[in-house]
């Protein structure tokens, strides 16, 4: 995570249907905007399907899959949030979480975010935590390791 | 990236396409050249009979299920052991060397065959995204749907 002289943490949140992820800033490689996806035959739910980006194919996946919703599709609107390969995996496996809106930059640290409580967060294994902010709208952050057993299971 | 040194057979199946590379012995078969299949609970479309033995040739949609036969005209056999296997085709073209740069994709999720994912490549074109099937794992996955 991109931390400067402060102790600040910089952070992506990305809206969903009803909610955000938090991201830090370090894991995003880039947000694009929304083109066509190609399906992949056979694939997950949760997969909305592959897009290019930089001569790669790059899988778009909808986040509200892992928290037992529907999934989101594409809208107006709609950015692509591309990651950094996760942790171990090979250097041309990015991924990319569909946002229902232009991501904005937030710090961890910015007045008025707690932490959430365990019964405010969703009952999921890839959920890690959340914060809520002062208008009780919860930043849900994803547990990577675990979403990346899913997206990788063999 | 550099252009692959594989040929790629560019495949349009029920109205999605996909490459595939040329590593395996394959034939294109025109329809007048098979028989139709005319049991109704079968997934083969259609057969070609070679020296006593029948080859399936199946009808896949865009998600690569089976799917009844509308009009067709033509279908590509791929070699394979015990017997070969056929997908009908709206569209075949043997890509020119050198014109396709394929880069390594790994599909998301558990493998839908025993044989691994069906795709371990991508065409990019843009944002124009064309999948590589993964030759073992199609011909196994072709062979699963049975007769």
């Amino acid at each position: 995570m991109r931390r400067q002289n402060t102790d600040r943490l910089y952070v992506l949140e990305i809206p969903l249907g009803n909610t955000s992820l938090l991201l830090p800033s370090a894991k995003i490689a880039e947000v694009i905007s929304i083109g066509r996806l190609a399906p992949v035959p056979y694939a997950p739910d949760w997969l909305l399907g592959v897009t290019g980006w930089r001569s790669l194919a790059v899988p778009v996946v909808s986040f509200e899959g892992f928290l037992g919703g529907h999934r989101m599709l594409p809208g107006a609107g709609a950015k692509i949030v591309v990651l950094y390969p996760l942790t171990g995996r090979n250097e041309w496996e990015f991924v990319s979480i569909l946002s229902s809106a232009e991501p904005r930059p937030r710090s961890v640290e910015e007045a008025g975010l707690v932490t959430a409580q365990e019964a405010d967060l969703p009952n999921s294994p890839y959920v890690a935590g959340g914060l809520k902010t002062p208008e009780g709208r919860l930043l849900i952050v994803p547990d990577l390791e675990a979403l990346k057993t899913t997206f990788y299971p063999s | 990236m550099a252009p692959s040194q594989h040929q790629y057979l560019r495949l349009v199946i029920g109205g999605s396409t996909f490459l595939l590379p040329s590593v395996m012995r394959y034939t294109i078969e025109q329809r007048d050249a098979l028989s139709e299949n005319t049991a109704s609970q079968s997934p083969v479309a259609a057969w070609r009979t070679v020296r006593g033995t029948r080859w399936p040739a199946y009808s896949l949609g865009p998600d690569l299920a089976t799917r009844p036969a509308g009009d067709w005209h033509r279908a590509v056999f791929l070699e394979a052991r015990p017997q070969n296997v056929g997908i009908i085709v709206d569209e075949v073209q043997l890509l020119p060397r050198g014109e396709t740069e394929i880069a390594k994709f790994t599909p998301l999720g558990p493998a839908p065959t025993r044989f691994g994912h069906l795709f371990d490549g991508a065409w990019v074109s843009g944002r124009d995204v064309t999948l590589v099937f993964e030759p073992t794992a199609l011909i196994g996955y072709l062979q699963s749907l049975g007769e």
